[in-house]
């Protein structure tokens, strides 16, 4: 107890802050086309040209999460730690086998529960994760085609427009509803971690976090330490995260100080960030 | 049983009377006007502006009896007229003007703020005619729906010769009730310029109220054998959607279809005639290629459409609606199973 277990750098932390403000956008000014008359839409559109602007920030923040993506991609193809994540997010069977266990386990029909111990990504991780690449490679397309019309228009008929309309939208219920419906039950309602998994903000787990949802990459943490401590090496890489010191007041509840660690934190990690 | 039928009779005598009286005072009224049309009943009475110009002072008796205030006198219209310079020939002028508004308040009080009283200072009878009036469901009245197109294309020529062109004037021509003529989007009293936000024909209200009264109403669709199509795809599509929230550079009806000169798509002259879609998507879309003039325009999504986009789009949707349904619901279950399973275990 007390250990805390890295699990966003901040480079990673800064990735997704950057995603979910771009997400945010994207979802408020998109919907705001397609339900201009709605309540929540009316400082869009009580302002002089606030449906131009808009169009314009829709475009802007589209532009901005494409980028991420391409910054992402060579995040993963060009640094150890990237190319770690791609190893350890590739589905396995294991997974299917923790989502009917779990299932099993939450409907009582396993009798006593069973203790699952999942990996770095467990199940409910790597399938965000795929749906988030999945959409937005698909709104990726649609989305330059309605931007670009003249020039797909140039190729393609008419109704393939109406069709990159229709799967643009659609596509955008899906992805929005998985971010309420999947995204914050993970990290904000899920009980574990209720009022929220503080890890996009200071970067770490704690070590009860790690227990529950990742008990195989604890495991294996630990035994690599162990492994680390026989051999003496220093300061040799470990496992799939870092380790950090025990928190000197051993406090694992959430407390007020905490948000003022995650500062200190980010002013470490600013510290010690040696590039990418 | 006795008193009961000397009160009806009290009544009925009562309302015999009153008529009686309103017969009397009706004939006195009439009495005026014969009193008028003594001189004024001369073809060739006239008299001479500022100007010098020769204006006739002549009523014919037959059209003021046939007209709807053949009934009222000279002198309920010409209120002023009764002084004594007019008994001495004299010429007065605060007399040349008739106040409408004396009978018609709420008209005039609307054409007050219309454009046609503040900029033009024209008068009621510009439109209306004078000695001749006749109500608006009389087919020889100028206000009637046929005759617009010659009352108002007095002053606006260009646009009531397109108008009379095109498919509503054509229409409108052949006597169909419900074809629009001018006041039909303009309004009648209170017309507005187009720039005026209250404007009846202003850019925020083509595609919300102007078209759509006609093209969104069932029964007139029915009777004419059009659909509403049009406006609800319009309505979802990229251009209705941003000019609902307010966008003024969107596309509304009249951006492709044109105003006074709108033509069926069949008509080589049409705005929206396969030939000149090019053009005419290339107003906004200057890079617009063939592929814009090719295809329908205004398709709503179903599986059973005419138009392939139509069909691929309603089975996009039956598809997303499925799959949306499913993972979403799926993740609903997970989720919720989960969050009770946690609560249950950690119940005190």
């Amino acid at each position: 107890m007390g250990k805390k277990y890295l699990r966003m750098t901040l480079n990673e932390r800064i990735q997704h802050i950057n995603l979910a403000i771009n997400f945010t956008i994207l979802v408020i000014t998109g919907f705001a086309l397609k339900y201009p008359e709605a309540f929540w839409v009316s400082p869009i559109t009580d302002v002089p040209l606030g449906m131009t602007f808009r169009g314009f920030l829709h475009r802007l923040s589209g532009v901005a999460t494409v980028t991420l993506g391409g910054y992402h991609l060579l995040y993963l193809a060009f640094t150890a730690r990237g190319r770690q994540i791609v190893i350890d997010m590739i589905p396995t069977w294991k997974d299917v086998q923790d989502l009917w266990e779990t299932l099993k386990n939450n409907l009582f029909i396993n009798r006593p529960a069973k203790v699952i111990k999942m990996g770095r990504f467990n199940f409910r991780e790597k399938f965000e994760y795929f749906g988030l690449i999945w959409g937005t490679i698909v709104m990726t397309v649609t989305g330059f085609i309605l931007w670009f019309k003249e020039e797909w228009l140039l190729f393609f008929p008419m109704w393939t427009f109406d069709v990159a309309r229709a799967i643009h939208f659609y596509e955008a219920v899906l992805a929005t509803l998985t971010i309420i419906v999947w995204h914050f039950y993970s990290v904000i309602f899920n009980p574990d971690v209720y009022p929220m998994n503080w890890a996009w903000i200071n970067g770490h787990l704690t070590e009860h976090e790690m227990e529950l949802e990742h008990g195989l990459e604890l495991e294996k943490i630990k035994a690599s330490q162990e492994k680390e401590l026989k051999e003496f090496s220093e300061a040799g890489p470990s496992g799939g995260g870092r380790v950090y010191p025990s928190h000197p007041g051993g406090r694992e509840r959430f407390s007020i100080k905490d948000l003022y660690g995650a500062i200190q934190d980010i002013n470490e990690s600013v510290k010690n960030w040696k590039g990418m | 049983m006795m008193w009961k039928v000397r009160k009806i009779g009290a009544i009925v005598l009562g309302f015999l009377a009153l008529l009686f009286l309103y017969e009397v005072m009706g004939e006195g009224a009439w009495a005026d006007s014969s009193k008028c049309l003594t001189c004024h009943r001369d073809e060739n009475l006239s008299k001479k502006d500022k100007q010098g110009n020769k204006i006739s002072l002549f009523v014919s008796e037959a059209e003021l009896k046939k007209s709807v205030h053949g009934g009222i006198a000279c002198t309920d219209c010409h209120t002023r007229i009764l002084d004594d310079s007019h008994a001495k020939k004299g010429v007065k002028e605060a007399d040349r003007k008739v106040d409408c508004g004396t009978c018609h308040e709420r008209s005039e009080k609307l054409f007050k703020t219309s454009v046609h009283s503040i900029k033009v200072h024209i008068a009621c009878k510009e439109c209306h005619g004078s000695h001749s009036i006749k109500p608006l469901s009389d087919p020889k009245s100028t206000t009637f729906r046929t005759n617009l197109i010659q009352t108002c294309g007095a002053c606006h020529p260009e646009e009531s010769k397109q108008f009379a062109d095109s498919v509503h004037g054509v229409g409108l021509s052949r006597g169909r009730p419900n074809h629009p003529t001018c006041t039909t989007c303009h309004g009648t009293h209170g017309i507005k310029p187009r720039s005026d936000p209250e404007s009846a024909v202003h850019e925020r209200k083509i595609a919300i109220t102007t078209c759509p009264q006609c093209h969104a109403a069932e029964q007139i669709t029915r009777e004419y054998r059009f659909t509403t199509q049009p406006v609800k795809s319009y309505y979802d599509s990229f251009h209705g959607l941003s000019y609902r929230g307010g966008d003024t550079f969107s596309a509304n009806c009249a951006s492709c279809h044109g105003v006074h000169d709108i033509r069926p798509s069949s008509d080589p002259k049409s705005m929206v005639h396969k030939d000149n879609l090019q053009k005419t998507c290339g107003t906004c879309h200057p890079k617009a290629s063939v592929n814009f003039a090719r295809g329908k325009i205004h398709t709503l999504a179903d599986i059973k459409g005419v138009d392939i986009g139509e069909k691929v789009v309603g089975w996009i949707r039956i598809i997303y609606i499925i799959l949306i349904v499913t993972v979403i619901g799926g993740m609903t279950f997970f989720n919720f199973t989960d969050w009770l399973r946690k609560t249950i275990d950690r119940r005190p």
